[in-house]
C-alpha cells in the first residue's frame, strides 16, 4: 500500500497554496458575499490559475487543460475547498459544465463555452431544483415549448446558486410528456440576459449568493442552446449529478480549521474543557475517515469500478463531519475570547463554516437521497 | 496511491476464511464455549497449515498485509483465539504472543492458551504474564482473564501500534459478518406481506451501520501503511482506527440486534454469539472513553497528521 500522492501532487499543492497567499487576501472567505470585491477577487484568481493551466487541468489539452491525473484533481478540489473556493463560481463551470459540453455538446456549443470556461470569464448556474421538485427532481414542471425555430421556456427555478452573478444557467425543462416522468426533458443552454428572466434574490443563514429563485416568462431560447437530444437530457443530468457527488472536498476545510484551532487559541486552548478537546481530536479522526473514504471513490473511479452507493457513503460521513466539527469549533470559539487579528479571522472563518454546514445535508442531493443509494447499492444481489 | 491490500494478501484471506469456514465456521465458537479445552485445538492447526505462525508483520510489507487480511477473517467467524494477539509476538523476545494492557486490572481473551504470553502499556512499560487468574465459564467471560504480570522492561513503543492495529482488524471482521447477516436477514424475514429491507426505516438503519464499517476499512488500511511505511504518526492512527473502530462497534451492533428483532438474541441466531464475542475486543485494554481519552492526551494540541500537517504553529 501507498497513501502517499507522491512529489507531483505534493509539489502541485505547494504552487497553488503559494498562489492563495499571493493572490488571495488572509480573511477570504468566498465570493459570495455583500462585498463585490471578494467576488472580483475569485475572478482574478481564475485569471491566475488559467494563465498557469491550472484552472482546467482535468482537461483535454485541446480544450486549454493538461489531462491532470484523478490525485491531482483530487488535491485540487482539496486545496480550493480548504481555502473558502477562491475559485468562486468557477468551479461549477470547470468541474461539470466544461465536461458535460465536452461530451454532448455541439462543435458550435463547444467553441462558444469551453474557451470562456477554461479562461474563467464565464459563472454559470444550475437551473434544476423547483418549488415541488426537488430531491424528486424528474417531477420539475418548468416547460419549454416549440415556437417556430426555437422554444418559448416558461417556469420557475428555485435553490439556484450565483444566479444574480452567472452569464448562463443550464437549464432543464420539460419538453413532452414520457411514459415515464424521467422521459421528455431536455437541457437547455440559457443566456441570463434573455427577455423574461427574473432573478429574486432569496435572503437566507447560509449567506449571500447562495440562494436564488430564476422565473421564465416565455424565455426565447434558439434551437441551437439544445444540449444533446430533445427529451433525453434526464442522462445528461445524471452525469452532472454524479459529478456533484465527490464534487465537493468538505472535509479539507474541516481539517484545516480543526488543525488551525490550537494555533488561533493560543493560551486559551489550554483553558478548554478536557471532554471539548477530546472531541477535536475525535473530529480528527473523522475528517481522516471523510478523506480516505473520498479516496476509495477516486481510485474506484480510476479503476471504472465505481458505484453510486461507494459515493453516497463518502457523502453521508462528510457531510456529517462537516457540521459535527462546525459545532465542535464554534464550541471552542464560544468559550474563548478572541481578540487579536489571527484569533478574530479563525473566529470568522468558524462562524462561516458553521452556518455553511447546516446545508450541507441537504445540498447537491440529500442525506436521505445518499442513503437510498446506498441501501439500493448494499441489498442488491451479489 | 496504492489503497488496497496486495492481491497476495487478499487471496491469503480468502483462503483463510473458507479454511475456517470447512472447520466449522460459526460452529467455531460455539464449540470452543461449550469445551474451553479443545479451543485451541479448533483453530490452531488450520491457521499453522496455511503458515499463520510463521508469519512475521514486522518483517516487511508483504507480511504484515497477509496478517491483516488472516486477522480480517478470523473476525468474519468469530474465531474465540487470540490470533492477531499471536501474530503480534515482539521478535526480541522469547514469548509467543502480545496484549496491550490497561493501567488499571489487566486483562486479556486469553484463557486456556497453552502459551508464553507478553503485554505492554501504553507507557510502552513491557511485562511477562507470569499468571493468569481464575477464569469463569466462556459463556460469562468469553476467555477474559486477568493478568498477573512480571516488570521486564520499557522498550515496548515500538510494539504498540502493531498490537493496536492488529486486533482492529479482527473486529473489522466481526463487523463484515454481523452486517452481512443482517443483510441477508432483513432481505429474507417478511413482515405486512413484504420482507423488511423493503421498509425505508430498515434501509436507513442499514446504511447508517455500513458507513460507520466503511470507514473502519479505511482507516485500518491506512494505519496498516502508518506501519509499514515507518511513518512517525503510527501509534496516531493505530489509536485513531481503534476509536473509529469501536464507534463503529457501537453502531454496528445497536443496529444488526434492531433488525433482528428478539430472533437476534437467540442463540440459534448467529448474530448472538458474533455479538457477545466482540466484547474483548471491545472493552480491553480500554473502550471507547478509554481510547478518546488515550488518543486526546497523545494528540496533545498537535492534532493528527493530515494535509495541513505543519501549516499552523503549535
Amino acid at each position: 500500500m501507498d497513501f502517499d500522492m507522491g512529489e507531483g501532487v505534493s509539489a502541485l499543492r505547494g504552487e497553488l497554496r503559494a498562489l492563495i497567499k499571493e493572490h488571495i487576501p488572509a480573511d477570504f472567505l468566498g465570493a459570495f458575499t455583500n462585498d463585490p470585491a471578494d467576488l472580483e477577487v475569485a475572478q482574478g484568481f481564475c485569471r491566475v490559475l488559467s494563465e498557469r493551466g491550472l484552472l482546467c487541468m482535468a482537461w483535454p489539452s485541446e480544450w486549454g487543460g493538461r489531462g491532470a491525473s484523478p490525485w491531482e484533481q483530487t488535491a485540487v478540489r482539496e486545496e480550493m475547498w480548504a481555502h473558502h473556493e477562491p475559485r468562486g463560481a468557477q468551479y461549477m463551470g470547470v468541474n461539470w459544465v466544461g465536461p458535460t459540453l465536452m461530451r454532448h455538446g455541439t462543435a458550435a456549443q463547444k467553441e462558444q463555452h469551453l474557451p470562456s470556461i477554461a479562461r474563467g470569464e464565464t459563472i454559470w448556474c444550475q437551473g434544476f431544483s423547483e418549488p415541488n421538485a426537488g430531491s424528486d427532481l424528474a417531477s420539475l414542471q418548468t416547460a419549454a415549448r416549440r415556437d417556430g425555430d426555437g422554444w418559448l421556456v416558461t417556469g420557475q427555478k428555485i435553490w439556484t446558486s450565483y444566479a444574480a452573478m452567472a452569464q448562463w444557467c443550464f437549464l432543464l425543462a420539460r419538453t413532452s410528456k414520457g411514459e415515464r416522468k424521467q422521459q421528455g426533458l431536455t437541457i437547455f443552454l440559457v443566456p441570463m440576459t434573455a427577455p423574461g428572466i427574473e432573478v429574486r434574490p432569496i435572503s437566507s443563514m447560509i449567506g449571500p449568493h447562495h440562494l436564488n429563485e430564476v422565473f421564465f416568462d416565455n424565455v426565447w431560447v434558439t434551437e441551437a442552446d439544445v444540449l444533446g437530444t430533445v427529451d433525453e437530457g434526464w442522462q445528461v443530468v445524471q452525469e452532472v449529478l454524479a459529478f456533484e457527488r465527490v464534487g465537493i472536498a468538505r472535509y479539507a476545510r474541516c481539517e484545516r480549521l480543526l488543525l488551525w484551532a490550537p494555533s488561533a487559541l493560543g493560551d486559551r486552548w489550554d483553558q478548554l474543557p478536557d471532554e471539548l478537546r477530546a472531541r477535536w481530536a475525535r473530529m480528527l479522526v473523522h475528517a481522516r475517515r471523510a478523506r480516505l473514504l473520498a479516496y476509495r471513490v477516486v481510485d474506484m473511479q480510476i479503476r471504472g469500478r465505481v458505484r453510486p452507493g461507494d459515493a453516497a457513503a463518502y457523502r453521508i460521513a462528510v457531510t456529517r463531519l462537516d457540521q459535527e466539527s462546525a459545532d465542535v469549533l464554534s464550541e471552542m470559539v464560544g468559550l474563548s475570547d478572541l481578540t487579536d487579528e489571527t484569533a478574530t479571522r479563525f473566529k470568522r472563518a468558524v462562524e462561516d463554516h458553521w452556518r455553511y454546514s447546516r446545508a450541507s445535508t441537504v445540498a447537491s442531493g440529500s442525506i436521505e437521497m445518499q442513503r437510498i443509494l446506498l441501501s439500493r447499492s448494499l441489498l442488491a444481489s451479489r | 496511491m496504492i489503497i488496497d491490500l496486495s492481491d497476495e494478501a487478499l487471496e491469503f484471506g480468502v483462503t483463510v476464511r473458507k479454511a475456517l469456514e470447512s472447520a466449522g465456521g460459526d460452529q467455531l465458537v460455539q464449540l470452543a464455549e461449550s469445551e474451553p479445552e479443545t479451543r485451541e485445538r479448533l483453530v490452531a492447526p488450520v491457521l499453522g497449515e496455511l503458515g499463520a505462525w510463521s508469519l512475521d508483520p514486522r518483517a516487511g510489507s508483504d507480511e504484515l498485509e497477509a496478517a491483516a487480511a488472516l486477522c480480517r477473517s478470523v473476525g468474519y467467524w468469530s474465531v474465540a483465539y487470540p490470533v492477531a494477539e499471536r501474530l503480534c509476538r515482539p521478535t526480541n523476545l522469547d514469548v509467543d504472543g502480545l496484549v496491550v494492557v490497561g493501567d488499571v486490572a489487566p486483562a486479556a481473551a486469553i484463557a486456556g492458551t497453552n502459551l508464553r504470553w507478553a503485554a505492554v502499556d501504553m507507557g510502552g512499560r513491557r511485562s511477562t504474564v507470569a499468571s493468569l487468574g481464575p477464569s469463569a465459564p466462556p459463556r460469562q467471560s468469553a476467555f477474559v482473564v486477568r493478568l498477573g504480570l512480571e516488570p521486564l522492561d520499557d522498550d515496548g513503543a515500538d510494539d504498540l501500534p502493531l498490537a493496536l492495529v492488529l486486533p482492529c482488524w479482527t473486529l473489522l471482521g466481526v463487523l463484515d459478518r454481523a452486517t452481512d447477516l443482517t443483510r441477508d436477514y432483513v432481505l429474507e424475514r417478511e413482515q405486512f406481506g413484504q420482507p423488511l429491507a423493503a421498509f425505508q426505516g430498515v434501509q436507513f438503519q442499514l446504511t447508517d451501520a455500513e458507513v460507520e464499517r466503511a470507514g473502519v476499512e479505511e482507516l485500518a488500511k491506512y494505519a496498516l501503511w502508518t506501519i509499514e511505511s515507518g511513518q512517525p504518526g503510527s501509534l496516531d492512527s493505530a489509536l485513531s482506527l481503534r476509536l473509529a473502530a469501536l464507534e463503529a462497534a457501537d453502531a454496528v451492533f445497536r443496529i444488526t440486534h434492531q433488525l433482528h428483532g428478539a430472533i437476534g438474541f437467540c442463540d440459534e441466531t448467529v448474530l448472538s454469539w458474533v455479538s457477545r464475542y466482540s466484547l474483548p475486543l471491545r472493552r480491553l485494554p480500554f473502550g471507547l472513553s478509554g481510547t478518546l481519552d488515550q488518543l486526546s492526551r497523545h494528540l496533545g494540541r498537535r492534532g493528527l497528521d493530515g494535509l495541513f500537517t505543519g501549516a499552523y504553529p503549535e
